[in-house]
C-alpha cells in the first residue's frame, strides 16, 4: 500500500516534468498514471491539508466561485491548492494533488479548493470528507454523460457527508431541496435581480417540486429556474437565505450588491453575483473577515474565457466560453443589453468533454439578438458543429448571408478580422468547453502587447 | 392558407431542444407565405383535435412523462379518430414511446401508453446515445420528392437528401408490431432497439421516432413532407414551393461525411 502510494507519487511527478520539458503542457497524463497505480492516492495527499477542502460543484459557475474563492482565501493571506477546470475529474484532480504535493509527500498549500464535476462528486467523496460544500446550481448540461438531471441530481444527494458544512443556492429549488431536513446548512440568494420578471419562458429544469412532485409557484424569476418559489402541496419553498444579496446592479465595470455594505465583484452577467455569494459564504465558514472578503471580491482577476478581454490591431474583443443554455442565455442577454451592433466568432464542438449532443443550441433565446434588423452585423460559425450553429442562427432569424462558416480556427479569426470593426461595434467571441483554449491561444498570439499599445 | 400546428405539453416535453422543430416548421411556413399558428397545450387545457393540422410531442424525462400520460389518456379517443383521418403527428422519443402499448421499466412495473399504435417499449440498461444516420426507403423517398412543383434537374433543394440525421439518447427499446412500417433503416446508431436496425414509425401520417437533433432543420426535407401532408389533408395545394436550403443540406451533409463511416 505504501509502496504503491510513493511509486505513484513519483512517478506521477516525473512524468508530469518529461512532459513540462517536451512541450507538452495540460495534459492529465500524469494524474492518470498514478491514479491507476494507486486509486486511493487522492484520499492520502488531501487529506493532508491542515484546513482541510472545500469542494465546489454544480453545473454553471464552478471555476467563476472557485477562482473568486481563493482570490478571497489569498486576501487573508492563506495559501490554496486550486485545480482548474477541465481537470475536475478524478485523474485531473491526482494532477492537481501531484503538482502540490513534493517528492517527500509534503504540500505545499493550507487549504485546498477543487471544483468537481458534478457526476464524479460521489466517487470523490468516497476519498475525501470536505469541510466545506459548494453547491451551485443545476442546469440541463451535458446530458448524454449521466442521463437526465433527476439521477445527477439524486447521486449527488446521496453521497454528500454529514459531517461537511454545505454553501447551497437558496434561489434554485433542484439545490435548495439538498438541504431540507440537514444540519450545517447555509444558503445565499438575492431578493431580486433588475432581470427579474414575474413569468419566464426559459426551459426550466427544477419546476416541480423535488419532494411531492406538484409544481412550483413562483412569485419571481431571476432566470432558468433560479427565483422565489414555493409548493402549494407539501409546504416546501425558498429557504431562508444565511447571506441574501439586496440592491443589486450591474454597470459597466462589474455588479454591485449590499449584505451589510456594499460589495462589489468586476464581473458581467448576473449568474456572476452568485459565483461571488457563493465564494463569500464558503469564505465567511473558514472564517475569514468580511473585510478581507471585500478585497478578494473587488480584485478579482478574471479567468481565461471568463469575459476576458482582448486586444487586436484595430479592435478589442471579448472572450466568453459558452457551454449550455443557461450560459448562453445569460451572455444574450448581456449582448442584448450593450447599445452597440455585434460582430461574433462561434465556435461549438461537440467531443466528450462537450457533450456529444448539439441540441442545446436550440434550447437558447437567439431570438432576442437574431430577430432586430441591425442588432448582428456579422457572424463566423467555426468548430466541428459550425453548420449546426450556422443553421439555429437562421432560425432564430439572422439573415444567411450574414453567416459564414468556416471550419478552421485561424481561418475563422481572419474572417472575424476581416470585418473590420471600428470600435463601434462590439466584437464577441463565444467557444464551448473544447475549442476555448484552442482559440484563445490564436488570440494571445495576435494580441496587442502593453507596451507596443502605450 | 393557414396551418395550425399543436404543440403538446411544451413544459413538460421540453428536452434535447426538441422546440426547434416546431420553430422549423413555423419558418418553413413563414418563408412561403403560408400563414401558420402554434397553439401550446399543456395539462389539462383546452385540445380540439378536429382543428388541428399537425400535432407534436417532443421527449421528457421519465417522472415529466408518466405525469402526462394519465392527461393525454382523456383524450385518446379524439386523438385516435383524428390519426385514422390522416392527423398529420410527429412524436419524438417519450412523444413517441407514449403512442405504443406499453412501457416495462426496469422495475418490471408496465407503464400503458395510449395504444394508438401496435408497438412496445422495455427498459433497457445501457442508454443508446450518440449520432444517428438512417437511411429512407425508395416509396419514401419518391413521396418526399413530390412534394415539391417539378423543377429542373439542376436544382439542388431537400430532395437530394436520402437519409435522416439526429442525434438518440434514450434508454427504452421499442420494438413494432408485425403490421407497422419503420420510419428508416439505421446506417449508423442503434435506432428503435439497437438489434433490428430499424428507426421509428410510419402509421398514415403518424411520424414517430427517436431522433433529437433536433430533427426538422436538419432534415428539411421530412420538414417540408409533413407539411405537404398537413396541406394535402386540407384540401389545399399541397406543392410547395422550393426554399434557400443552403445550410440545412449543409449540415444534413456534414453528419454523413463524418459519421457514416464509423459504427455505433
Amino acid at each position: 500500500m505504501i509502496l504503491r502510494f510513493w511509486l505513484a507519487l513519483w512517478l506521477g511527478k516525473i512524468v508530469n516534468i518529461v512532459l513540462k520539458a517536451l512541450g507538452k503542457k495540460g495534459t492529465s497524463f500524469p494524474g492518470y498514471l498514478a491514479y491507476r497505480i494507486c486509486p486511493s492516492i487522492i484520499s492520502l495527499l488531501a487529506s493532508s491539508f491542515p484546513e482541510g477542502a472545500v469542494l465546489i460543484t454544480g453545473t454553471n459557475g464552478k471555476t467563476t466561485t472557485n477562482n473568486l474563492l481563493a482570490s478571497i482565501c489569498r486576501a487573508q493571506g492563506k495559501k490554496v491548492a486550486f485545480n482548474k477546470e477541465g481537470s475536475n475529474m478524478l485523474q485531473g484532480i491526482t494532477g492537481v494533488l501531484l503538482q502540490n504535493t513534493s517528492f517527500l509527500g509534503k504540500n505545499r498549500a493550507d487549504l485546498l479548493l477543487l471544483e468537481v464535476d458534478e457526476g464524479t462528486v460521489p466517487a470523490l467523496l468516497k476519498q475525501i470528507t470536505p469541510r466545506v460544500m459548494i453547491l451551485t446550481n443545476f442546469f440541463r448540461d451535458q446530458l448524454d454523460r449521466y442521463g437526465e438531471l433527476d439521477t445527477t441530481v439524486k447521486l449527488v444527494k446521496e453521497s454528500l457527508p454529514s459531517d461537511t458544512e454545505l454553501i447551497l443556492n437558496a434561489d434554485d429549488p433542484l439545490v435548495a431541496q439538498i438541504g431540507s431536513g440537514r444540519p450545517k446548512v447555509y444558503y445565499y440568494g438575492s431578493k431580486s435581480l433588475p432581470i427579474s420578471q414575474k413569468e419566464s419562458r426559459e426551459a426550466r429544469e427544477g419546476r416541480y417540486c423535488a419532494h411531492c412532485g406538484q409544481e412550483l409557484r413562483y412569485t419571481l424569476f431571476h432566470y432558468g429556474q433560479l427565483g422565489i418559489y414555493e409548493c402549494t402541496e407539501c409546504g416546501f419553498k425558498r429557504p431562508a437565505p444565511y447571506l441574501e444579496a439586496q440592491e443589486v446592479f450591474q454597470d459597466e465595470s462589474g455588479i454591485t450588491f449590499w449584505l451589510d455594505r456594499e460589495y462589489k465583484v468586476p464581473l458581467q452577467g448576473y449568474y456572476n453575483l452568485y459565483n461571488a455569494l457563493a465564494a463569500f459564504c464558503a469564505a465567511e465558514r473558514l472564517g475569514i473577515s468580511r473585510e478581507n472578503i471585500h478585497l478578494g471580491l473587488i480584485n478579482y482577476v478574471s479567468a481565461a474565457g471568463r469575459m476576458e478581454q482582448f486586444t487586436l490591431p484595430g479592435f478589442q474583443l471579448t472572450l466568453n466560453l459558452i457551454k449550455n443554455p443557461t450560459g448562453f442565455n445569460q451572455v444574450i442577454t448581456t449582448l442584448a443589453g450593450l447599445n452597440k451592433p455585434l460582430y461574433l466568432l462561434l465556435v461549438i464542438n461537440d467531443l466528450a468533454a462537450d457533450g456529444r449532443d448539439v441540441s442545446w443550441l436550440w434550447d437558447t433565446e437567439l431570438e432576442i439578438l437574431c430577430q432586430p434588423e441591425d442588432k448582428i452585423k456579422g457572424v463566423v460559425c467555426s468548430g466541428l458543429r459550425a453548420e449546426d450553429m450556422a443553421l439555429r442562427l437562421k432560425y432564430a432569424g439572422l439573415k444567411p448571408e450574414k453567416i459564414i462558416i468556416e471550419k478552421s480556427l485561424p481561418k475563422a479569426v481572419e474572417l472575424l478580422e476581416n470585418f473590420k470593426p471600428d470600435g463601434n461595434e462590439a466584437v464577441y467571441v463565444l467557444p464551448n468547453y473544447t475549442p476555448l483554449f484552442p482559440i484563445r491561444d490564436i488570440l494571445l498570439a495576435k494580441r496587442v502587447k502593453e507596451a507596443a499599445r502605450a | 392558407m393557414k396551418l395550425t400546428i399543436y404543440h403538446l405539453y411544451p413544459d413538460l416535453l421540453d428536452l434535447y431542444g426538441d422546440r426547434g422543430n416546431i420553430i422549423a416548421l413555423a419558418a418553413r411556413c413563414k418563408w412561403r407565405g403560408i400563414d401558420v399558428e402554434v397553439r401550446q397545450v399543456s395539462l389539462g387545457e383546452e385540445l380540439d383535435f378536429s382543428q388541428a393540422d399537425l400535432v407534436f410531442l417532443g421527449g421528457g424525462s421519465d417522472r415529466e412523462q408518466t405525469l402526462l400520460i394519465a392527461d393525454l389518456d382523456l383524450r385518446a379517443k379524439g386523438l385516435n379518430q383524428a390519426i385514422e383521418e390522416g392527423l398529420v403527428v410527429l412524436a419524438i422519443c417519450g412523444g413517441f414511446q407514449i403512442l405504443g402499448g406499453y412501457f416495462l421499466k426496469a422495475d418490471g412495473q408496465k407503464i400503458p401508453g395510449l395504444g394508438l399504435l401496435d408497438f412496445y417499449t422495455v427498459a433497457g440498461k445501457k442508454r443508446l446515445i450518440g449520432n444517428v444516420i438512417a437511411e429512407l426507403d425508395s416509396e419514401f423517398k419518391e413521396e418526399m420528392e413530390a412534394v415539391y412543383a417539378p423543377r429542373e434537374q439542376t436544382a439542388t433543394g431537400p430532395e437530394v437528401l436520402k437519409t435522416l440525421v439526429g442525434f438518440e439518447n434514450h434508454s427504452g427499446r421499442t420494438y413494432l408490431g408485425s403490421g407497422l412500417r419503420p420510419l428508416a433503416k439505421i446506417i449508423r446508431g442503434y435506432g428503435n432497439n439497437g438489434e433490428d436496425f430499424l428507426e421509428g414509425v410510419r402509421y398514415k401520417n403518424v411520424f414517430g421516432t427517436y431522433l433529437h437533433g433536433p430533427l426538422l432543420p436538419k432534415n428539411p426535407h421530412l420538414a417540408d413532407l409533413l407539411l405537404s401532408l398537413a396541406l394535402k389533408r386540407k384540401g389545399e395545394n399541397f406543392r410547395l414551393a422550393p426554399l434557400e436550403d443552403n445550410i440545412e443540406i449543409a449540415a444534413h451533409q456534414a453528419i454523413l461525411a463524418r459519421f457514416s463511416k464509423e459504427k455505433g
